[in-house]
């Protein structure tokens, strides 16, 4: 039994992390209908940032958060700008391959720049953990979980009380509309990716401390968020919150009761699961 | 967005491009009589396997519509098979073939009823989602697959046909002739499909789904048979390159670069056209060579872009020959945002401008 | 004579929304029956309901004698009940021809009967001289034309038009016209979506008039005209 509830914890943990990369992918969904395929490689970019501040300037990886997310959410603003602008109306399968084009440049320029080996960020705390009735909690993974939650929780004060946040909404909801409503919806695409692009690094620098980083580390993080996604709903910030959690704990109880080799497999079985009788996911609208 | 050129301007009688095709082959086939060298027809021989994967490909994707990104479960599968057979229980590879592209096509159906109910891009995360379970069980599986050690191909055994030996399998010519005779096959049978009723309804299907199935046309079955053909022809291309290359393993076999590679093949080309994957081919091994090569490099320096002492020359010498993918990822981006119709569909974009400018000209 | 469509209590919901409810009427083979309405009374749904592009929710649609409802859209077609789409739905990357190629090959295998087909009904809409033309650039007359031609090549007994004369000039309306009392002629029943009243008076045999998805009056043309519930309901509708 305390083995069912350790590895529930630590999966509801990792959830919160998926759930933060899996938001940022339903956001840049909502607002631009465009699938981001390259999604993994921002985490990526966040874990390498998050490593070089460690290794250069001793920044705590929980505090490069401030960087990091600024830094990627004005990369993410303007590869919207730039290329992602371009496609809006183009087949949707085009768009996922453009996306696809970009993630393997990303990941390919940081094999060149940093190499593919694997490194690793030790903090004082990587592998501190302190028990709870019975279960081990392991500290980085604790402090990630409530970073998450904290940005979350911005996020939802963001969306729901500011005036940008409520654009970004109706923008998601119906471009049209909101267009007539005044808003500038080609800024609020810059914004939405921007704010999706840094919501991923900052999982990335979340990770750092207990993942090792090496440039394809980004593609499995990919195929996970869209699976949270897809579950929760395209286009649903709750979704994608409630989606995260659920594949985190699913994961890592499939790491235990089927086998670590095919955890994996496990979850991407389920994506089709949820694809074939579910598509609209928990919380969506959108028709598959 | 990549589109196919439209079909007014393709010939309605198969007889000038079959004659095309054939004739190219036989050019083709001399080539060994009079080229010896070995990275020449190692050259040939990676071609021929990227026409026959680009136009496996543009079966289903680029007449159909449906782009799959998970095609390298279907190479995964003919490679494997047909390794596994001639390794561990000593099948001769022609006859591990045949259970090679049952197997495949099987899967094919399988994962075509599965998916083809899913639209647009739901349906390309889906077949990724299925190449990977693939590749994850292949990686899984030790005693059948070896797992990511991946499996040696060590003596494929002569091929002897009426007591004569044919061939060793040492030199490069018996892979040469079996990559030009797919080739050929492939290309012959996307002549043929593209003026039958298949191609007919798999373009309707592509151009609009709904209006198609209000045709008549039921959607399921025909994305059906595209994949089942498309995916033996996959299978047969990763048969062939195993045994050619002589090692199998999960990441090379049934990795999402071989996917995007395949559908890369198709765009740059132009999907929906015959020559298109033949052109991509070209471009993208004529690429890969010069990488490796290091004539980017050279070319770079030549042009005196840069200097070959300096820290960008050596770098970009030690590091730009395994630049493959993000070279890939590069093309990927710019034919989609520049050049959708790909090569071919380019070319007979400006041709028919061409065309129709000459033709408000004259009096 | 049995009719040759029957619609039976055909209910369609979204959710909450009753965009059908509760629809019966039938039609005679060979004649023409305008379905009219305000917008957003339910015509297309109804159309959809019955070529089988979704279900409805209740009810029953029955098609020279055999219930279709449940069916899928290209089975139903094969039975010989085609439709056009409100907004016009050409193949854009393929030529004139090749459409309607792809509408004969409902009924032959063979690519070069179906190509004799298609030029057939080419003639009939006066298209055939923009055979090689890519769909996806004539002009919204000649698509409204191209999407009959791809329909009758089908080979129907019963035909579903849309708003057919949406958006056309009066010279395309009467063009159109002509098309129809032709294809009606020609032994086929038809059932038309129209918001031309002074077309739908010409054309139809019979009138059956939708209001907020629910069946408001059924008749000859002259009746419904001068039906006062019709008249109210069209109140603040700019009749032609």
């Amino acid at each position: 039994m305390s083995l069912f509830l350790q590895s529930l914890l630590s999966g509801v943990l990792m959830g919160a992390v998926y759930a933060l990369i899996g938001i940022g992918l339903t956001i840049i969904f909502g607002v631009m209908r465009i699938i981001n395929f390259a999604h993994g490689e921002l985490v990526m970019l966040g874990m390498y940032l998050a490593y070089f501040l460690f290794t250069l300037a001793g920044v705590d990886p929980f505090l490069s958060v401030l960087v990091v997310y600024p830094a990627v959410w004005c990369f993410g603003a303007l590869l919207q700008k730039t290329v992602i602008n371009r496609v809006l109306n183009a087949l949707p399968q085009n768009q996922i391959l453009l996306t696809i084009g970009i993630g393997l440049i990303l990941s390919n320029t940081a094999m060149l720049l940093f190499t593919s080996d694997y490194r690793i960020l030790t903090t004082s705390y990587s592998s501190s953990s302190f028990h709870l009735g019975g279960v081990s909690v392991s500290v980085p993974l604790l402090g990630s979980f409530l970073v998450t939650a904290a940005v979350t929780a911005i996020l939802y004060w963001f969306l729901i009380k500011t005036d940008m946040g409520q654009a970004i909404r109706a923008t998601a909801q119906d471009r049209d509309a909101a267009q007539l409503m005044g808003i500038n919806v080609r800024w609020m695409s810059v914004v939405a990716t921007g704010i999706g692009a840094g919501l991923a690094a900052v999982a990335g620098a979340l990770l750092a401390p207990t993942y090792y980083i090496f440039p394809q580390v980004g593609q499995p993080f990919t195929l996970k968020a869209f699976v949270v996604v897809v579950l929760g709903g395209m286009g649903s910030v709750m979704g994608a919150t409630v989606g995260g959690i659920v594949i985190g704990a699913t994961e890592s109880l499939a790491a235990v009761y089927v086998s670590s080799g095919l955890k994996d497999m496990v979850v991407y079985v389920l994506f089709l699961l949820i694809l074939l009788f579910k598509p609209a996911g928990l919380f969506g609208k959108s028709r598959v | 967005m990549t589109t196919p050129p439209p079909s007014s301007s393709r010939r309605r009688s198969p007889l000038a491009p079959v004659a095309a095709v054939l004739a190219a082959g036989a050019a083709l086939g001399l080539v060994p009589a009079f080229v010896s060298s070995p990275y020449a027809l190692h050259l040939m021989v990676l071609f021929f396997l990227s026409v026959i994967m680009g136009s496996a490909w543009n079966l289903i994707g680029g007449y159909g519509g449906q782009y799959s990104v998970g095609h390298a479960a279907y190479f995964g599968v003919g490679a494997y098979t047909v390794v596994v057979l001639l390794q561990f229980r000593q099948v001769a590879p022609w006859w591990g073939l045949v259970p090679a592209l049952a197997l495949a096509m099987a899967l094919a159906l399988v994962i075509g009823s599965i998916t083809f109910r899913l639209r647009g891009p739901y349906f390309v995360l889906a077949s990724i989602a299925v190449a990977e379970i693939v590749r994850l069980a292949a990686l899984n599986w030790k005693d059948l697959t070896n797992g990511a050690e991946g499996i040696l191909v060590s003596d494929i055994p002569p091929l002897v046909v009426g007591g004569k030996v044919i061939t060793n399998f040492v030199s490069k010519v018996p892979f040469y002739y079996s990559g030009l005779a797919l080739a050929l096959a492939v290309v012959l049978v996307t002549v043929w499909v593209e003026r039958s009723k298949l191609g007919y309804y798999l373009q309707a299907i592509r151009e609009d789904q709904d209006a198609a199935n209000s045709l008549g046309i039921p959607l399921t079955r025909y994305k059906n048979v595209a994949l089942v053909l498309s995916a033996s022809f996959t299978a047969w291309a990763g048969a062939l390159y195993a045994l050619y290359v002589g090692f199998i393993d999960p990441a090379t076999g049934i990795g999402l670069d071989i996917s995007v590679q395949i559908v890369l093949t198709a765009i740059i080309g132009g999907i929906g056209t015959v020559g298109g994957p033949v052109v991509g081919a070209a471009v993208l091994v004529a690429l890969s060579e010069a990488l490796r090569a290091n004539l980017v490099t050279d070319l770079l320096v030549k042009g005196g872009l840069v200097r070959e002492t300096s820290k960008v020359g050596l770098f970009l010498r030690e590091n730009l020959a395994h630049a493959h993918m993000l070279i890939y990822g590069l093309l990927v981006a710019l034919v989609i945002l520049f050049m959708p119709e790909g090569v071919v569909g380019a070319l007979g974009a400006f041709a028919r401008r061409r065309r129709q400018r000459l033709a408000r000209e004259a009096p | 004579m049995s009719p040759i469509l029957d619609i039976q209590n055909v209910s369609k919901f979204f959710g909450g929304l009753a965009a059908n409810s509760d629809v019966s009427f039938s039609v005679e083979p060979r004649t023409v029956v305008g379905l009219i309405g305000p917008n957003g009374a339910g015509k297309t749904t109804l159309f959809n309901c019955i070529t089988g592009y979704y279900p409805p929710s209740r009810g029953q649609v029955v098609f020279k004698g055999q219930r279709i409802d449940g069916l899928t859209p290209d089975r139903i077609c094969k039975l010989g009940m085609a439709r056009t789409w409100q907004k016009v739905r050409p193949l854009a990357k393929l030529s004139v021809l090749d459409n309607v190629v792809v509408g004969a090959l409902a009924r032959t295998r063979s690519v070069p009967q179906a190509r004799e087909v298609a030029l057939e009904q080419l003639k009939v809409v006066r298209l055939q001289h923009k055979a090689d033309h890519p769909a996806g650039g004539l002009p919204i007359g000649e698509r409204k034309k191209l999407e009959v031609a791809r329909v009758l090549a089908t080979g129907p007994e019963l035909l579903l038009l849309d708003e057919v004369m949406g958006g056309l000039n009066p010279a395309e309306s009467e063009e159109i016209i002509s098309l129809i009392l032709d294809i009606r002629r020609r032994g086929l029943t038809q059932m038309v979506i129209e918001h031309d009243m002074k077309a739908i008076m010409r054309i139809s045999d019979r009138v059956v008039v939708l209001n907020s998805g629910e069946k408001l009056a059924e008749g000859l043309p002259q009746e419904i005209v001068t039906n006062p519930a019709v008249i109210t309901a069209y109140l603040g509708e700019a009749v032609a």
